[in-house]
């Protein structure tokens, strides 16, 4: 799950939006058993459910239970621990004992490899929301036409985004080796010119990566948007359509608008998805050559596993979470207040 | 699908707008084909590579099979340590998504429909796990995990992974319960049913288009997880899919056609099950992103 | 946050305490006198076959040669036994008898007071094993024995040294340039290296270090974890002038190793290039990269890394691994005689035969015929000592460090001092 973060946020969003609409909605079926309710009954039942608030204590226990231990033993403790940790020098093995108060975070704030780290999730979240949205958009628009064979379509297209990032990082590996089947696609379409060290060059790999990444995520982002299509009311279209307006006109001026929403959301769940870049930079540069691909998260890997740094790298992963926090609370307020409403924050009743 | 379903103007209407948006037609298909080409030559690439042997990968990089060979898949295909990968990677899947559905269905009833003090904060506290990726707690899981002797062992990967889809599922599924009318609750307790029974006998299946979603989302994420398994799994024995085609694809970095076999047959299995699934999860966001 | 964090504590300490729990768990660990009847346990990293059953073979002839002594060997998989060895150790029922790779873990286990001083036990035993044992002391005291040990050298195409009108194995690095540039001359690639892996790459500053400075500095410098030394420094600018020769393939910083044909020990075993610096394991790899699985066959040729006029460091010094065992400190007096049968001249032969690593005591190596395997094997027992690799040597995070330094040069950044502060600094966050 973890390593598939787009998943993870993929519900994140569901989270908030959801949250909100969902219980205004009806929930499928209801209108079948909706049972009509007579006054008396309806009294009865209030009844019944203050005794069962009275007696409910042991069920909920018996209930969230479970799910609380093991999300607060093995979700909530090591983020704290994390955050402990990171105030120590400490290999791992042994007592705690060599406090360091904030020398690790400045450490790695002044470590320039660190900060070039952050430099490329930054690239990853400028350059995915320019490079993907506008594609995405514009293909689910098409898909989103009546036409022959679009559900087939539709699974194709989504076919990076299920499968693993090793599966996917060891394909494009092979496609893209010196010599390999990348370069004499681009050979024998009279390219070789173009040819590159696509994963060598270390001022080329960064726009490979960025490449690779698309072509692997754009597929949640259709999907998204196509989902978000469903929800915008085709008379509307029918009526500007009678009213002489052009296929594009519409798009323009009444889908995307009323995508907003969708867009938004998409928006931050990549944004996200991009600050905690892992296991696909892992797999295929793991983080090289000379740290031109390295992001937060194989940084803190490097130093937290490979050198026994786990101090260091907790203290890193602290502001790793801290950066994700920043934006997605920046984001909430800014952009998608008017969605949600601060669904994040939001309790429950 | 919705779009379908819809009960959206006359159907006559639709003929009109398709003499009208027929220029477009061809221009669409294009546009679908180059994205398929995009999307699925690399995979295409990986699947018919299989078919070929070595030899003709490094004399014609782009070709295709010529002439088709089956032995690569089935080299895979009778490895003792494929099918171990496909069990392990199987049990991890199974038992995640069956214990994020059960603990998630169960808290989020809870949450979603008794009032007691401290319900807001234990939905606050699952939300806030939504920003928690395993990435950063993964330093001290691992130690936690060595301390509770659960390295190396398939269980110290599946429990964390409920742990991480907690949150997830929770957040989807309390709106599910909640909109479930009360006055169905009533009516089950009149007729004498336990409030647990009303759960078990009327809630769990209502929801159930909600459960889907959030078991298939916890499947195809176990299903491909790589990170912690690749930290909690040390003996080749306890593999799951994705480190086998890591560690596959680095003992037998000579047999390319190999490689592109095992990775294809490990990429079957959530393909399959995505495009069976694939309708219910649009279907599913749809209902989150509708605006 | 006061009490937040008190609990934090609470937290680690009850972690601490299942891991004396679980450790409590596991069986062995004997103090009692000799003649007494003894239990050894015993852990090694040999999981498949031959070592499995060889390692088994071995335990059973000290059985029989011991009969108060009982003998329960475990095999763990590698990395997982790395862990749990460490976690073992911190608590009072260690492993009598466990894997040691030497260098900067073992020197921990040293100040930690974990392993058993054998040096006066073992003295015999030192002197057939020779420059090999050198991984395994620490301040001239000697805390296991190799069993394994394999050292790095340039393997190289001799069809394509003839091609180039190179007639000799280059034994100095002014030859290596030269022969450099014959080869490019004659069109060949002259060297091929993995430096997406970095290790590959570090290995060259690995061995200018140990051209370019004595062994006492280098070995200090391993225990003290400071890199002061200006032949530190040296190895580096030695390094960037070779660099400078641009003797490496085109993509270089995006090659692995050994994964595929375009790897660098597939573009070497396929022919594409004349050499390359690589450990002991490298015909292996090459003939798995082959489709005839021979790799390169007779046209194999392998010498060690030349030497540096005038240089400080010894010429004949190797650079190298291995694999040997340590006693922990609470272990009975049997696992040293243990320890001491599994050095013997019979069990390194038949290790030798079994094909699983290169014997280390004089007398053992009737086992190995491969020509290139002998030829290694006489530069390592001609060696005046054999150093480990460097980011063993020197632990997980200044090895670490150094590779990720080494590696930056290869790509054009980062200068020779770069190198010694990246170690300098990472040794003080230790």
């Amino acid at each position: 799950m973890s390593s598939n973060q787009f998943v993870r946020h993929t519900d994140n969003d569901q989270s908030g939006l959801p949250a909100g609409r969902a219980s205004a909605r009806p929930a499928p079926g209801r209108a079948d058993v909706v049972p009509d309710s007579p006054t008396t009954r309806e009294a009865e039942g209030l009844q019944h459910k203050r005794r069962n608030r009275r007696r409910g204590r042991g069920e909920i226990v018996l209930f969230a239970g479970p799910a609380l231990v093991v999300y607060l033993l093995f979700v909530m403790v090591p983020v704290g621990l994390a955050g402990y940790y990171g105030f120590f020098k400490w290999n791992g093995i042994g007592p705690l004992t060599d406090f360091v108060g904030l020398d690790n975070y400045v450490r790695a704030l002044s470590d320039p490899v660190f900060i070039g780290a952050i430099g490329h999730n930054f690239f990853f979240v400028i350059a995915s929301l320019l490079v993907q949205g506008p594609i995405a958009i514009g293909i689910a628009l098409l898909l989103n036409r009546p036409m022959r064979g679009r559900s087939f379509f539709r699974v194709l297209v989504f076919v990076p985004y299920v499968l693993s990032e090793v599966i996917a990082g060891v394909a494009w590996l092979l496609l893209l080796q010196p010599n390999g089947p990348f370069d004499a696609l681009l050979t024998s379409l009279g390219l070789g010119d173009a040819v590159q060290l696509w994963l060598g060059d270390p001022t080329i790999v960064l726009w490979t990566m960025l490449a690779v990444i698309s072509w692997k995520y754009i597929g949640f982002a259709i999907i998204l948007f196509l989902a978000g299509l469903q929800g915008v009311p085709e008379e509307l279209a029918e009526a500007a359509q009678i009213d002489g307006a052009s296929w594009w006109q519409i798009q323009r001026h009444i889908t995307i608008p009323l995508l907003g929403p969708t867009i938004r959301i998409w928006a931050f769940l990549s944004i996200i998805g991009s600050l905690q870049l892992f296991d696909l930079v892992w797999i295929m540069t793991g983080g090289g050559p000379a740290n031109a691909t390295s992001t937060m998260a194989t940084y803190m890997i490097n130093f937290g596993f490979t050198r026994s740094q786990y101090g260091y790298g907790s203290a890193v992963a602290v502001i790793l979470f801290i950066i994700s926090f920043a934006i997605a609370i920046v984001y909430q307020r800014f952009v998608l207040r008017r969605d949600t409403e601060g669904a994040l924050t939001r309790r429950v009743g | 699908m919705a779009t379908i379903t819809l009960p959206s103007g006359p159907a006559p209407q639709r003929v009109p707008a398709g003499r009208r948006f027929d220029w477009g037609q061809p221009f669409v298909y294009l546009v679908a084909l180059i994205c398929i080409g995009i999307t699925v030559v690399p995979i295409a690439y990986v699947i018919l590579g299989g078919f070929r042997t070595t030899g003709q990968l490094a004399a014609r990089p782009n070709g295709l099979p010529d002439p088709w060979v089956l032995d690569n898949y089935a080299a895979v295909l009778s490895s003792p340590s494929f099918w171990t990968q496909v069990g392990n990677s199987t049990i991890a899947a199974l038992v995640t998504t069956i214990g994020v559905v059960l603990l998630g269905v169960m808290a989020a009833f809870v949450i979603a429909r008794y009032e007691f003090r401290g319900r807001g904060t234990i939905y606050t506290l699952f939300t806030a796990g939504l920003l928690f990726p395993l990435s950063v707690a993964i330093l001290p899981l691992y130690l936690l995990l060595q301390n509770l002797g659960l390295l190396g062992s398939i269980i110290g990967v599946i429990i964390p992974q409920i742990a991480f889809a907690l949150p997830t599922t929770i957040v989807i599924l309390v709106p599910f319960l909640r909109a479930i009318p009360e006055e169905l609750e009533d009516a089950a307790s009149i007729d004498g049913s336990s409030r647990v029974g009303f759960f078990w006998r009327i809630l769990l299946p209502l929801s159930s288009p909600g459960l889907v979603t959030v078991g298939v989302l916890a499947f195809v994420g176990s299903w491909n997880g790589y990170l912690l398994p690749l930290l909690v799994l040390n003996d080749p024995a306890a593999y799951t899919l994705p480190l086998g085609v890591q560690a596959f694809s680095t003992q037998y970095s000579q047999n390319t056609a190999l490689v592109l076999a095992f990775t294809s047959l490990a990429m079957l299995p959530a393909l399959i099950f995505f495009t069976l699934a694939e309708r219910r999860i649009v279907g599913g966001l749809s209902g989150a992103v509708k605006g | 946050m006061n009490r937040r964090s008190t609990r934090l504590v609470a937290l680690a300490t009850a972690a601490g305490l299942a891991v004396a729990a679980l450790s409590g768990c596991s069986t062995g660990g004997t103090n009692a006198a000799a003649g007494d009847d003894v239990t050894l346990t015993w852990w090694h990293n040999g999981t498949g076959e031959p070592l499995n059953g060889f390692w088994q073979d071995v335990a059973t002839e000290f059985e029989e040669a011991h009969p108060n002594v009982t003998i329960e060997v475990t095999a763990v998989q590698n990395e997982e036994l790395k862990t749990k060895v460490a976690v073992a150790l911190q608590s009072n029922n260690p492993p009598d008898l466990f894997q040691q790779w030497g260098g900067g873990q073992m020197n921990d286990q040293v100040a930690a007071g974990k392993l058993l001083d054998v040096s006066d036990d073992v003295a015999e035993e030192l002197e057939a094993i020779g420059g090999s044992a050198a991984g395994w002391q620490v301040d001239g005291k000697t805390y296991g024995l190799p069993f394994s040990m394999g050292i790095s050298g340039f393997w190289y195409n001799k069809a394509l040294f003839e091609q180039a009108g190179i007639t000799e194995a280059p034994s100095t690095v002014d030859e290596l340039n030269d022969a450099v540039d014959k080869l490019k001359t004659a069109g060949i690639t002259p060297i091929v290296v993995g430096a997406k892996d970095k290790w590959p790459a570090a290995h060259y500053w690995y061995w200018l270090a140990l051209r370019s400075c004595g062994q006492d500095v280098l070995q200090d410098a391993g225990k003290d974890l400071v890199f002061d030394d200006e032949c530190f420094t040296e190895a580096g600018e030695e390094l960037q002038s070779f660099i400078d020769t641009e003797p490496f393939q085109e993509g270089f910083l995006g090659t692995s190793a050994q994964q595929g044909a375009t790897s660098s020990a597939g573009l070497l075993a396929n022919g594409n290039a004349a050499m390359e610096l690589m450990g002991h394991w490298q015909p292996g790899v090459m003939g798995g990269l082959t489709e005839d699985g021979k790799g390169l066959g007779d046209d194999l040729g392998w010498f060690p890394f030349p030497a540096i006029a005038g240089a400080d460091g010894a010429a004949d010094a190797m650079l190298g691994g291995g694999d040997g065992y340590s006693c922990s400190a609470s272990a009975p007096p049997e696992c040293v005689e243990l320890l001491k049968y599994i050095s013997s001249v019979d069990v390194q032969t038949r290790f030798a035969e079994t094909g699983a690593g290169l014997p280390v005591t004089a007398g053992s190596e009737s086992g190995v015929t491969d020509p290139n395997m002998v030829a290694l094997l006489e530069a390592r027992n001609d060696a005046s000592y054999v150093q480990l690799w460097l980011d063993i040597a020197y632990g997980n995070n200044v090895g670490g460090a150094l590779n990720d330094a080494v590696a930056n040069m290869f790509a054009g950044q980062g200068t020779a001092e770069d190198i010694v502060t990246a170690m300098n600094d990472a040794a003080a966050q230790q």
